[in-house]
């Protein structure tokens, strides 16, 4: 493509996307909630001039890390993925 | 209780510090205080970053990965909102999710969204801005983007879950027809939005983003097969991923 | 520099500011005094600092004086300031222009790690130096005077050399800062190290005093049936904390005093009418020391 192409190409590109632009809005993905200003995603876990969590001393995340013992109990999607093992596995996320 | 200090203030910090992160039991129910402090506080900041992540998870598994996390990657500044950003790296060699291939870049996208909330405020303009320019300079427009604007590509539906896990009461199924989705996220006021890029206009977005002039950029990605020049401008503006342009 | 010693500051009562109460505030102008915030969330994530947390504070500072109260500066680290941080408190002091700055006397970071709590520091004159040191340098960057905030504390350690007052008592002397007095703190530190709370306060600088905090804390059992009171935030100002406050302030005057829920935040209505009622015994204290004068 000469450069005299290119350029009439991009114009119309550009044309084109000035008219699909009419009317669509923006398309947003988020819930209400969220468009209340989303203070949701803001309010939780600040950095705080104390321990954040009422039960400080009471060791409620006590987990050992090395004796791996948790199975992600996940909500009930059923997608079919093809793993790093070739395995397709269907409800992968069910619990395991 | 009287904890001994074995030196000066250095070493009483080094000392403290390490038994803070230390996964050993603390007789001392007084120093788990401060222990639980740190673990609980930091387990919950990155459960209200990734919220989907949690969900798709679980919440008891989720504490326990978000320790491991801790662990290996603690947070290197007191700003908290800042921390998390490694959770993708993490989750792509964190064996135990294995079977969730796709949670690495749902977390991306949620680390995205977060950045867009905090990033710098800026005005956006309209296509008809760059609709002025004349067609013979077009190609050497550069385009400034938007401090919150990013892209997380994926070979994964992550738009899909990622919205059926926050709006939804029950997650939906994801069809067996699924396609990579591939998600823009912008922040042209108060809201964040989550926006699906045509096919591989993540391209365009990164090589506009590095700075590279509108007739180039959009020519590289004019190489990947299904890229619509018009569809992924006219996304970009409208979406408020520009905030102005330079035509040389 | 000295001690700002107009009674009150002019500010009366105030309530730390919630992101969930951001609309009830600008909705409804309520007649608080002014608001503190934590100067960590206004700092952004490394992509400029804005969104919704600044487009609420901007205009709530607009109608309100402001507090920016640091929680992790880790002005107690041996291991010295981290430049980038304070440069980050500078930025938000600069685009704010707070009538108070504070800072607490703890540490939290080591070896560029951020612990995410306020930690406890030995009163030895070697601490001493190094948060003296530290403070100057805050200062110098802010060309402002800060309040220091007493801790929170669970441990107590065998080389201390001298009591927590008197080590606040010669920071502020050495360095020119001001105290802000949290009475929720002194109430648990002394109930948890078996210590009289009238005898601390009685033994409190008073006259460096810039600010007071007040909050809720919890109890929670230890081993052997010790029990120990933990600094939560997350519920209402204990009866026998107001006690103490209020025998404080009429002994020292009114002085600026932050209602600070930052945990299980409750409705602004519930929160609003603890800064009443610490505003109404700043007023009626401040009727009492104007008429003495």
């Amino acid at each position: 493509m000469t450069i005299r192409t290119t350029n009439l190409a991009l114009a119309a590109a550009v044309a084109a996307a000035s008219l699909m632009s009419v009317g669509a809005g923006a398309q947003t993905a988020n819930t209400d909630k969220e468009r209340c200003y989303g203070i949701s995603m803001a309010g939780k876990n600040d950095c705080a001039a104390t321990g954040n969590n009422s039960c400080a001393g009471q060791a409620k995340a006590d987990y050992d890390a090395k004796a791996w013992k948790y199975v992600a109990k996940g909500s009930c999607m059923n997608m079919e993925v093809t793993l790093k093992d070739g395995m397709k596995r269907k409800g992968t996320l069910t619990p395991m | 209780m009287l904890a001994r200090l074995e030196g000066g203030l250095a070493d009483f910090q080094s000392g403290f510090a390490a038994s803070l992160l230390s996964a050993e039991k603390v007789a001392d129910r007084r120093f788990s205080v401060h222990r639980n402090n740190v673990k609980a506080s930091l387990v919950a900041a990155l459960a209200a970053r990734f919220p989907v992540v949690s969900r798709l998870v679980g919440v008891e598994f989720f504490q326990a990965m978000a320790l491991v996390f801790i662990e290996r990657c603690p947070p290197r500044s007191p700003v908290l909102a800042a921390y998390g950003a490694g959770m993708g790296d993490f989750l792509d060699g964190f064996e135990p999710v294995a079977d969730l291939p796709y949670l690495a870049d749902v977390s991306r996208l949620e680390w995205g969204r977060r950045l867009a909330w905090h990033a710098a405020d800026a005005s956006t303009i309209s296509i008809e801005a760059l609709t002025a320019v004349e067609p013979d300079r077009l190609a050497g427009v550069r385009l400034d983007l938007h401090p919150a604007a990013s892209v997380v590509a994926s070979v994964w539906p992550v738009i899909s879950i990622w919205t059926t896990n926050t709006g939804d009461e029950e997650a939906r199924p994801i069809g067996p027809d699924w396609v990579g989705q591939s998600a823009l996220i912008t922040r042209p006021g108060l809201e964040v939005f989550v926006n699906a890029l045509p096919p591989s206009a993540e391209l365009l977005f990164r090589s506009l983003s590095a700075g590279v002039a509108l007739g180039e950029a959009v020519a590289r990605a004019e190489h990947i097969a299904g890229f619509e020049t018009a569809a992924a401008l006219s996304l970009l503006f409208r979406t408020g991923a520009v905030t102005s342009l330079a035509v040389e | 520099m000295t001690a700002d010693r107009r009674p009150r500051g002019g500010l009366g009562a105030g309530a730390g500011l919630k992101p969930e109460h951001y609309r009830d505030i600008l909705d409804g102008r309520p007649g608080v005094g002014w608001f503190e915030v934590h100067a960590e969330n206004y700092m952004g994530t490394g992509n400029g600092a804005g969104g919704p947390p600044h487009f609420f504070l901007e205009q709530i500072r607009a109608r309100y004086p402001l507090s920016v109260h640091g929680v992790g500066l880790s002005i107690g680290s041996a291991e010295g300031l981290a430049p980038g941080h304070l440069q980050r408190l500078a930025a938000v002091v600069d685009r704010y222009q707070p009538a108070l700055v504070s800072e607490h006397l703890a540490w939290s970071t080591h070896a560029g790690v951020f612990l995410n709590d306020l930690l406890p520091l030995p009163y030895t004159e070697a601490t001493l130096a190094v948060v003296v040191r530290h403070v100057d340098q805050v200062q110098s960057t802010l060309k402002r005077r800060i309040l220091i905030e007493n801790p929170s504390t669970y441990l107590r350690f065998a080389v201390e050399q001298m009591a927590e007052t008197a080590f606040l008592c010669e920071l502020a002397r050495r360095s020119g800062c001001g105290l802000l007095l949290d009475v929720n703190n002194v109430f648990v530190s002394t109930a948890n190290h078996d210590f009289d709370p009238t005898v601390y306060l009685a033994d409190f600088p008073v006259e460096h005093i810039g600010e007071i905090h007040l909050a809720g804390h919890a109890s929670i059992e230890v081993a052997g049936g010790e029990s120990l009171l933990i600094d939560t935030h997350d519920r209402p100002v204990s009866d026998r904390v107001w006690a103490l406050y209020q025998s404080l302030i009429s002994r020292i005057g009114p002085y600026p005093t932050l209602i600070e829920w930052d945990s299980d935040v409750p409705t602004w209505a519930r929160l609003s009418a603890d800064v009443a009622r610490a505003e109404s015994l700043l007023s009626f204290e401040e009727g009492r020391h104007a008429r003495a004068a």
